[in-house]
């Protein structure tokens, strides 16, 4: 009883494989569609009343809330409430886009006032339309400092959707109580699938140092580099007077 | 009066009268009244707090006057005036009259060629290919060409001012503006920014000048405006340097020169 099957990782590693992958697809598409109502919900925070007090009380709501109450409330509730019924795939979406959406809000809000008052007053100053100067002075340099913030919440989403085992998604944990049901071994397999998150963690870290190099000005790292290759050879060629 | 002794004949491009400006309860500009002809060369000067940059940037809706008129090249943009008759648009406004700041406000996460292409893209339509040739342009008449792929991090406070100059000229504007364009720069770097403002001074755009560069002013200046207050205290050409009637203007030239 006492001995280790550390075997047991290697044969069931397909299915905790496929379980990480799903937990990663839920994850990456709630966070695509959080940083979109993140972001709307900032704008909102930053605009006059009343459009900033709705913003704050979701904001206050929803931060508070744990992701299993959440994936609960829309699995089970929600789908009665309102006569829908979700896959658990969507559930385990909507319940992350709900409560990250209040975080990534707070993050670009704190990213956006952190953008000195000129840099907005010299795009209007020049002309440009205000969503344009948004578009492209305030929002990138916004984007650049939330950042690391926001690879953060995405290592964030990605453990929260352990709790999503109750509502019956196939992602890491249900997976290794699937198998755990079968061979006893749980301490093997919880630390195969705690592995497996602090792996994903690590390359989320590598991913998001990337895309914070490709950001910075001058562009630092190979990578980046290598992206704006083209602009900048261009910039060199009008720089030499060519 | 221009300072060869020619008067200043050209039409008015900036008229502003009875500007008042409140911030809260806090009233800086307690009705003032400027005209800047086209060519004319317009500074104004005064200790801080005088409401000198407020009075500038309400030139450019950047502040927007609590009341009075701003008419820039004929048309109507101020919150006094006539309720309900025609008003421009400040977008409109800004297109025609450029700004530089104190802080240069260059954009940082692009080259120094590219904040010049941005505005010249969004602002004046034009394609990709001839934005790069025209900012190109821009930045040779201020001679930072060899600059042009650098980050604004990668240049010094005078150069950065040197983009912004390139930057708004590139526009083209029939008026620009300069928010103490020295003052943020070190003392060596100043001579660089002040050279280019004369060049630009001796096109014949019309300026106008917040500035403490008093024999720049000197040099420059057609109508020198000393402001305290929020109020204008006494205007004039070149010889109000040498010869002002109020004692207060005496006494700030004479501590500042």
């Amino acid at each position: 009883m006492n001995t280790y099957d550390w075997g047991l990782i290697w044969e069931n590693a397909p299915l905790l494989l496929h379980g990480l992958l799903t937990a990663i697809e839920v994850a990456a598409v709630a966070m695509v569609l959080s940083l979109a109502f993140g972001l709307g919900l900032a704008l909102m925070r930053l605009a006059r009343a009343p459009f900033s007090w709705i913003a704050a009380a979701y904001i206050n709501v929803f931060r508070g809330v744990p992701a299993l109450v959440s994936v609960i409330w829309v699995y089970f509730g929600v789908s009665l409430l309102l006569g829908v019924s979700f896959s658990v795939f969507q559930a385990g979406v909507i319940a992350l886009v709900l409560l990250y959406s209040a975080f990534l809000a707070e993050i670009y809000r704190s990213a956006l006032t952190a953008i000195p008052r000129g840099q907005r007053e010299a795009g209007l100053a020049l002309g440009i339309s205000a969503g344009r100067v948004f578009r492209s002075v305030t929002l990138p340099q916004a984007t650049k400092i939330a950042v690391p913030n926001i690879g953060n919440m995405f290592i964030g989403m990605i453990k929260d959707t352990s709790v999503f085992t109750v509502i019956g998604l196939l992602e890491v944990v249900r997976v290794t109580q699937n198998v755990v049901s079968t061979t006893f071994q749980p301490f093997v397999l919880y630390t195969a699938a705690a592995g497996l998150y602090v792996l994903v963690a690590f390359a989320l870290d590598l991913l998001f140092r990337t895309l914070e190099k490709l950001m910075s000005t001058p562009q630092q790292g190979r990578v980046a580099r290598a992206v704006n290759s083209r602009r900048r050879r261009q910039l060199e060629v009008i720089a030499s007077g060519a | 009066m221009r300072q060869d002794g020619s008067p200043v004949s050209g039409p008015p491009v900036a008229e502003l009268r009875g500007i008042r400006k409140a911030f809260g309860s806090k009233e800086v500009l307690h009705g003032v009244d400027l005209t800047v002809h086209a060519g004319e060369h317009v500074v104004i000067f005064g200790p801080s707090g005088s409401g000198k940059s407020t009075l500038l940037r309400s030139i450019n809706l950047l502040e927007e006057p609590t009341e009075g008129s701003v008419k820039v090249l004929g048309v109507e943009y101020g919150p006094g005036l006539e309720p309900g008759g025609p008003r421009g648009k400040a977008v409109d406004l800004r297109r025609c009259v450029g700004m530089v700041f104190q802080q240069f406000n260059l954009f940082p996460h692009l080259s120094a060629l590219d904040n010049i292409t941005l505005p010249l893209r969004s602002v004046k339509g034009v394609g990709r290919s001839e934005a790069d040739e025209r900012a190109a342009a821009a930045l040779k008449r201020v001679g930072l060409l060899p600059w042009a792929a650098s980050y604004p991090s990668q240049l010094s406070g005078g150069q950065q001012q040197r983009v912004a100059i390139a930057r708004a000229l590139s526009l083209e504007p029939e008026l620009m503006l300069f928010d103490e364009p020295t003052s943020a720069l070190d003392p060596e770097l100043v001579g660089e920014v002040l050279g280019v403002m004369r060049t630009v001074a001796e096109s014949g755009m019309t300026m106008v000048v917040v500035t403490h560069e008093l024999n720049f002013a000197r040099e420059i200046g057609d109508l020198n405006v000393f402001m305290e207050d929020g109020r204008v205290v006494e205007t004039g050409g070149r010889e109000l340097f040498d010869h002002c009637t109020s004692a207060r203007t005496q006494q700030f030239i004479g501590a500042v020169l």
